[in-house]
């Protein structure tokens, strides 16, 4: 297939160019590139659940931090190797995805938002912090994980960091292309219809129930696979990086940059990560004479000015935005010639 | 050879009986047609036989075997297809996706082998396409296929969507309303479309619509559906002779519809019947000169004039999708008129913004009412003193009204249909207006307080309000009207005293039967009718072409050059963009 081998191709020069990037910068940015990406799976999620398939959700950052939690418990307390670990957080996700997904089957926008930004809070509040799970968890502190390797890249070691953000991104990059085919393919198409028109698409012979099932179990998934490198990234989990201000941040950020589109995925990891910490890096300093200080409320602050003049501005995203002003640059040369052949 | 079968089906939301024993058989390669006046529930009927509706009570067959909990897409599966009235495209994705959805949606496709982008998924992928290309080009659509179908104009939406019915290959497809909004030729432009869909498909069609020259050209066999039952069936012909349809469409209550209802008094005790003798009307109220306006790329009426004086009680009636409801909204404000102009009490109000027209003294109810069902019919009321400035008390509406005064503490989604209206209608008088145009007053509701509502009609003109009335039940209207205007396709075909066109029935039965439309169509065809006030004939082409965004200086050589070959501008453009693909 031509389009396919296409994809492929450009998912091996982006591999090429990203994995340079964080080449020769110190741990902390190394740190980010791989965090990124985690968040760009998450918003990949969002992208396949909610730009794809139009059900809302606001707990995808819970699915990561199963997964992240799932992984941890096999290689700190059952001693598991990482790459068991790796299926035990993407499986416990999936299954996750497909109980939120049941209320979904008869909710909508606003009320499936509501129950899945509930969901959210309960594993904030009552899984991850929670000492009835501290078996699971290691409560709100976290727990450090230690001692597992996958694939010669060990935990909690920072001259490998780059090695295990190398594995991450090929991931990534092989998911995208597999959400890029989906998304022109019979499936993708039916995922598509069921956003478009609910009523119609049942009425075409799509099955809403398998469908909607499909689409929560595969973002679920997706969010778990990036959210199961975490304890292999930062070397422990605590519930904090999951909790539910990251979920509405990765809704945000998704349609800040464009949910219904791939791309938007890697740019809003970008954003999520890296921003936040050259903030607060170099965020300080004296200016006329007066000391100031970004930090990270900031970041949140201007997510919100961001999404609403997005709102305004770039109504479908910024990716969205940017494509279709392309298309146009495009079409108009086109009609250009057409008008040629008129007045000839 | 029975297809589909229907025995006793019945619906019922809540207390609301939408369906009552229907029966209906429809057999491989008809077309059958499923008429009937507004609220008889043909739209449910056909939610039921595709399953998005469970029925209460009876059962359904297709091909001999049982519908009962089998769920829609399964019934897609096993050939039923259908479109939808307000229309259901997938807006976000091209005309070719939209045919391909149903397509492989049938074919059980793996999502795992799509996403990898296998061999496999790849040819069937191509196949799809290829078919899809087909159809497109059987329904004359070949230049749409990599258009968004939300940027289309409604009339190629509603075509697309019988595409993507058939890319199903269904063996039954179900048409909702497919001439609406489309004028007499395109209408007969669908109605050769429909018989080529049956040869070249080898389907069986259920057609409902409204357009009756469409209904009676091409059915087989009709059914006529009025208050959930079926009140006739027959060929064409019979069905346009029966008594019991033409009293259907034009609001005869027959004796055998109401017996067996509780008959509510709603009007105050003493009998508002005693007609004082009319007086004579008064000066011109409301002045319409030959306006044009409609939705988005649809233009739904051309050169519509009328007038209102006060006192007076004017009927607008004719066919659903003629205009009537589009020429209120356009009198209120509430879309704005494109060319023409309005004035009300000697002042232009052309494009002014519906609270100020209210604030003058013409209020409208529109259809369905404008209700809020969670209101108390009290906050109800007092919205409209409040609004309008006006503290006028209550009473006044509860004196016309004391049915109301009854209820005034109950929600308005609780009350019966009757007694939201009355809601509607006492808000309206709050506002103390000078002219109240009503639109569609009877609608859903049975036929004894639709009499009672009509005498209402004649209080107001006691109290000197003008009425401005849309009605489906003509007789009725015309019995409480001074004059009416018989609207068809969009503009005014006749204007008449009530009273003449109480005598000359047909005159009005053809409006709504179709006997006379291909004649008066054919005539407005011949002297290039299709003015639309500017001077303009627009081509139905040309309305798609004009629709698409290009730049004038390409739209004024387009024009030239048509000219010069002596072609439509639409025909032309749509070559040239064949041309420049390849």
């Amino acid at each position: 297939m031509r389009g396919n081998a296409w994809r492929f191709a450009a998912a091996l020069i982006a591999f090429a160019v990203l994995a340079r990037l964080p080449v020769g910068l110190d741990a902390g940015f190394q740190f980010d590139a791989a965090l990124a990406v985690i968040w760009a799976f998450g918003i990949l999620s969002l992208v396949l659940l909610y730009g794809y398939a139009g059900q809302v959700s606001l707990c995808q950052a819970t699915f990561a931090g199963v997964g992240a939690y799932g992984a941890g418990m096999t290689v700190a307390s059952l001693h598991g190797g990482y790459l068991l670990g790796i299926v035990v957080g993407v499986l416990f996700a999936t299954v996750l995805g497909v109980l939120v997904g049941l209320p979904a089957l008869r909710l909508h926008g606003i009320t499936l938002a509501m129950v899945t930004l509930g969901i959210a809070l309960v594993f904030d509040k009552y899984v991850f912090q929670d000492h009835l799970f501290d078996w699971f968890t290691g409560g709100a502190a976290g727990w450090q994980v230690s001692s597992a390797s996958l694939l010669g890249i060990s935990v909690d070691s920072s001259k490998h960091l780059l090695a295990s953000y190398d594995v991450l991104l090929a991931l990534f990059l092989v998911c995208a292309v597999l959400m890029l085919n989906l998304h022109s393919s019979g499936a993708g198409r039916r995922f598509r219809a069921i956003r478009d028109s609910e009523l119609a698409a049942s009425t075409m012979g799509v099955n809403l129930t398998r469908y909607k099932l499909l689409a929560f179990a595969m973002s679920a998934g997706m969010a778990g696979l990036g959210g199961s490198f975490y304890p292999l990234v930062a070397g422990s989990v605590s519930p904090q990086p999951f909790w539910v201000f990251t979920s509405l941040q990765l809704a945000a950020i998704g349609v800040l940059m464009g949910v219904r589109y791939v791309p938007a995925a890697a740019l809003g990891g970008f954003f999520m990560a890296v921003v936040p910490d050259v903030l607060t890096r170099y965020g300080h300093g004296t200016f006329l004479n007066r000391a100031y200080e970004i930090s990270f409320d900031w970041f949140q602050i201007a997510v919100g000015v961001l999404l609403v003049l997005q709102l305004i501005l770039l109504p479908d995203g910024v990716w969205g935005d940017l494509r279709s002003h392309a298309a146009r640059i495009r079409g108009a040369l086109r009609f250009k010639r057409a008008g040629e052949v008129t007045a000839a | 050879m029975t297809m589909l079968r229907l025995r006793d089906v019945g619906v019922r939301f809540g207390g609301l009986v939408a369906l009552n024993d229907v029966s209906l058989d429809l057999n491989r390669g008809e077309i059958l047609g499923l008429i009937g006046p507004n609220g008889a529930g043909k739209t449910t009927l056909f939610n039921c036989i595709t399953g998005v509706v469970q029925p209460t009570q009876g059962s359904m067959y297709f091909e001999g075997r049982s519908l009962r909990l089998v769920p829609p897409h399964e019934r897609a599966r096993r050939g039923i297809a259908r479109t939808f009235q307000n229309l259901q495209l997938w807006d976000s994705m091209t005309v070719l996706e939209n045919l391909e959805v149903p397509m492989d949606a049938v074919g059980r496709r793996n999502t795992f082998s799509d996403a990898l982008g296998l061999p496999f998924s790849g040819y069937s992928e191509r196949a799809a396409r290829e078919r899809a290309r087909a159809i497109l080009h059987v329904l004359e659509l070949d230049g749409y296929g990599d258009r968004l179908a939300g940027d289309l104009p409604a009339g190629i939406q509603r075509r697309v969507e019988i595409g993507r019915a058939l890319a199903m290959r269904p063996k039954l497809v179900l048409l909702d309303e497919p001439a609406a909004g489309l004028d007499a030729r395109e209408t007969e432009r669908l109605a050769d479309l429909l018989r080529t869909v049956r040869e070249r498909f080898h389907v069986s069609l259920l057609l409902v619509d409204h357009d009756m020259s469409l209904v009676m050209r091409v059915c087989d066999f009709i059914y006529v559906l009025d208050f959930g039952k079926v009140l006739a069936s027959g060929d064409p012909a019979e069905v346009r002779n029966d008594q019991k349809v033409i009293a259907a469409y034009l609001g005869e209550a027959t004796p055998e519809l109401s017996a067996g209802e509780p008959v509510p008094e709603l009007v105050s005790g003493e009998n508002p019947e005693v007609t004082a003798p009319r007086k004579e009307p008064g000066e011109v109220l409301l002045e319409v000169e030959s306006i044009a306006a409609g939705y988005g790329h649809l233009e739904v009426i051309r050169d519509v004039s009328l007038s209102v004086r006060a006192g007076e009680v004017v009927a607008c009636i004719g066919a659903n999708g003629a205009g009537k409801t589009t020429t209120l909204r356009a009198i209120s404000g509430v879309i704005h008129a494109r060319t023409g102009s309005i004035r009300f009490g000697g002042r232009d109000i052309t494009g002014a913004k519906p609270e100020r027209i209210a604030r003058m003294g013409l209020a409208h109810i529109p259809e369905g009412r404008g209700l809020f069902p969670r209101l108390s019919v009290e906050d109800t009321l007092r919205i409209a003193t409040d609004t309008t400035g006006n503290r006028a008390p209550l009473d006044l509406a509860y004196d016309v009204f004391p049915r109301l005064k009854q209820r005034r503490r109950q929600a308005v989604g609780t009350l019966s249909g009757g007694e939201q209206q009355m809601v509607a209608m006492a808000r309206a008088i709050l506002a103390r207006p000078r002219l109240l145009m009503i639109d569609e007053m009877s609608q859903g509701l049975a036929p004894t307080i639709v009499r009672q509502l009509f005498r209402l009609i004649d209080v107001f003109r006691e109290q000197g309000i003008a009425v401005l009335l849309v009605e489906q039940f003509v007789e009725s209207a015309l019995e409480v009207a001074d004059r009416a205007y018989v609207f068809e396709h969009g503009s005014v075909a006749h204007e008449a005293s009530a009273e003449e066109l109480r005598r000359d029935r047909n005159l009005i039965s053809g409006s709504y039967l179709g006997a006379t439309a291909d004649e008066t169509a054919a005539i407005a065809v011949a002297s290039n009718g299709h003015s639309n006030g500017n001077g303009h004939f627009p081509h139905p082409d040309l309305m798609e072409v004009v629709s698409m965004r290009m730049p004038a200086a390409l739209k004024r050589a387009l024009e030239e050059r048509a000219e010069r070959e002596g072609r439509t501008v639409g025909a032309l453009a749509l070559d040239l963009l064949e041309e420049a693909k390849r």
